[in-house]
């Protein structure tokens, strides 16, 4: 994966107000640390770090006036509804060393019929090198029929790419589809329960 | 519907309206979902005519998820009575939903499918809410 160079600033002011006062400006207030350095909080131009931060576990190379080091990005704080980066945690990393992710499983092809593919996990644990890590690991469910499973352990990975989660944890399995309209689950004891719980409340 | 099966309380104060929701606010079962964009009280039966409205829409394949629980009681007083003679009896069960919530989750089905299923839970849900897609990869 190719590293994404962002110009930083060293931030000295800090709190609540000096942070809002960068978020005006457009940037990101970020904290960059690892290797039992002490943490060095920067600023981020806003616009390209929200660019870089579409890829996941981009290598950002960050840049500027006494800070020039490889980063991943291992905390995004988001606004819930406007979406802007409120925060990040950088972690350094450096050429060659090896790192543990979450890479994510996208699953491609159709299943047989109207079974359906119940997918428990979306990411897997990967320990990677940190200039090499993959943007993620495709299952192929094509023709695959009710009872097909996957476990992390039959992920094809690349080269250089070791599981570091449970090998035996389900990813994925194909299951028969409900019948169009069931009851909701415990929809009868839920409605026998509504006379119940004001009454053993009242104790 | 969705009740609690017993409560420590029976009667409780209104819950908080203010500010926006602190977690749930990312799709992480399925692909898609339906996210809070004003703050409300969703009652049990709003959530059960929306997974409804959902799941009728979508027939076969597919499963929802369901990411609020109406766990608070509302009172309310009868019509035409006076003030006073302490509080009013429960008469709704609610979520206290706050905006940037992810609600409902929907995956097994494509695109467009799950669109048109949420677009006609939102009808029945008292906030203005949007369709949203899990990230991929989000550190």
């Amino acid at each position: 994966m190719s590293e994404v160079r962002i110009a930083a600033e060293l931030r000295t002011q800090f709190g609540k107000g000096a942070a809002r006062k960068i978020r005006r400006a457009d940037k990101v207030p970020a904290v960059l640390y690892g290797h039992g350095t002490e943490p060095r909080h920067l600023t981020l131009p806003g616009h390209e770090l929200l660019l870089a931060l579409r890829t996941a576990n981009v290598l950002i190379h960050v840049q500027g006036e006494g800070v020039d080091e490889l980063a991943l990005p291992k905390g995004v704080q988001r606004d819930p509804i406007k979406g802007f980066v409120e925060h990040v945690d950088l972690l350094l990393v450096k050429r060659g060393e090896k790192v543990t992710v979450e890479i994510p499983v996208t699953v491609t092809g159709e299943v047989i019929g109207s079974a359906l593919v119940d997918q428990q996990l979306v990411t897997v644990s990967v320990e990677a090198e940190a200039t090499h890590i993959p943007t993620g690991v495709e299952v192929d469910v094509d023709g695959k029929d009710v009872g097909f499973a996957v476990t992390a352990g039959d992920l094809r990975l690349p080269n250089g790419v070791t599981l570091a989660g449970d090998p035996e944890a389900l990813v994925l399995h194909v299951i028969a589809a409900q019948a169009a309209e069931l009851p909701a689950e415990g929809e009868e004891a839920a409605e026998a329960a509504e006379g119940e719980a004001p009454a053993e409340a009242a104790e | 519907m969705l009740i609690p099966r017993r409560v420590k309380h029976r009667k409780q104060h209104r819950p908080d309206r203010s500010g926006a929701a602190k977690g749930g606010t990312r799709v992480v079962f399925g692909e898609f979902g339906i996210q809070a964009l004003e703050h409300s009280y969703v009652t049990n039966r709003q959530i059960e005519s929306a997974r409804i409205a959902m799941t009728r829409h979508i027939r076969r394949g597919g499963k929802v998820w369901i990411n609020i629980y109406p766990d608070r009681p509302l009172t309310k007083k009868p019509a035409e009575t006076r003030m006073g003679s302490g509080k009013g009896s429960p008469e709704w069960w609610i979520a206290n939903v706050k905006p940037g919530r992810v609600m409902f989750e929907l995956s097994g089905v494509a695109e467009p499918v799950a669109r048109e299923a949420m677009r006609r839970a939102m009808h029945k849900l008292p906030m203005k809410c949007r369709f949203v897609k899990r990230e991929v990869g989000e550190a």
